[in-house]
């Protein structure tokens, strides 16, 4: 089993601005170490409708409401900091803002799991001997260690679907095939109960012990960090 | 005062709401369907353990808040994905885990 960059095609060409873009990585930095509910709002704001920030705040009772910490708390202004972080992207329309979420699913995943171990590497493919290789890259991989990682990242359950599962599935196959050890999984950004309806319809033969979920909820167990 | 069931009514409306606008996109006729199933059964399981209970004027607002938001998405692939979020959102108002 090894790791190689994935050929470069127009899709990623494009991509790779917004995978760079400061918007992306401001995000994702405050993502890393948000709670639970600061990474619902920002969930909820980048597919809302609304650009008015107070309906967000009122929507949002626990991280802005009587009781939540005061301004200048540094919980409230990570509260505060996401929710205009989030409304920048929902601003940037329709067509631009899905591709700007699926790159901060992708950064915040990177971030998270950077922090317990690496190196860490983006839009990689895994070659096995004997095998065609897999069109589509990995979002993110860590490589090194007893056991490499293959993780696809999701806004959405709705994103899961039948072939990307089996491709992970594929992997860890090809890699159990050589000898060696690869954890496969699914980082989306949604409940973790969407999640499960999801992947119960689309898994089709594949056994789900074998495919790590890490759903909104669970996001620090990525960094190997107990959920908050 | 509203009571938690009544604001859980409320949600249940926002969500069904919803899923009239995802209805179009024939393909996700299912997952729709599933995810009716398992929320619905999650905000209920909380109705009858606090329905009772009154709601602080807050989390009244941060309920009306939400269904006025569901209420103004037009695009039923945005609506899909919404259908995950509000139920999560109500939750989080309502001081519960999903």
């Amino acid at each position: 089993m090894r790791f190689a960059d994935a050929r470069p095609d127009g899709r990623s060409v494009v991509y790779a601005h917004i995978q760079t873009d400061p918007l992306v990585l401001r995000a994702a930095g405050l993502l890393a170490d948000a709670s639970p509910t600061q990474r619902l709002l920002a969930r909820a704001v980048m597919n809302g409708m609304t650009e008015e920030p107070g309906v967000w705040r009122t929507m949002f009772p626990t991280l802005f409401g009587p009781g939540s910490p005061l301004p200048g708390d540094p919980a409230r202004d990570r509260s505060e900091a996401i929710l205009e972080v989030s409304l920048e992207v929902a601003g940037r329309g329709e067509q631009a803002r899905s591709q700007y979420r699926g790159a901060i699913v992708e950064a915040l995943t990177e971030r998270l799991l950077a922090a317990r171990t690496g190196p860490v590497r983006r839009e990689r493919r895994i070659l096995f001997d004997g095998r065609p290789a897999e069109i589509h890259p990995y979002d993110v991989t860590a490589e090194a260690g007893v056991r490499a990682e293959a993780w696809d990242c999701k806004w959405g359950a709705r994103g899961i679907k039948a072939d990307v599962i089996h491709q992970l599935d594929d992997a860890r196959r090809g890699a159990i095939d050589e000898g060696e050890q690869l954890l496969v999984g699914l980082v989306v950004f949604d409940a973790r109960r969407s999640c499960e309806v999801r992947l119960v319809r689309e898994r089709g033969s594949v056994p789900l012990q074998s495919l790590r979920l890490i759903a909104l909820e669970s996001l620090d167990r990525l960094a190997g960090r107990r959920t908050s | 005062m509203p009571t938690i069931a009544s604001l859980i009514e409320r949600a249940l409306e926002g969500f069904a709401t919803l899923a009239a606008t995802a209805e179009p996109v024939d393909s996700e006729i299912q997952y729709v369907a599933d995810l009716g199933t398992v929320w619905e059964a999650r905000l209920r399981a909380v109705a009858e353990a606090r329905g009772a209970d009154e709601a602080d004027p807050e989390v009244r607002d941060a309920i009306d808040a939400l269904v006025a938001e569901a209420a103004l998405i037009a695009d039923p692939h945005r609506a899909i994905d919404w259908l995950s979020t509000l139920p999560q959102v109500a939750l989080a108002a309502l001081g519960e885990g999903t």
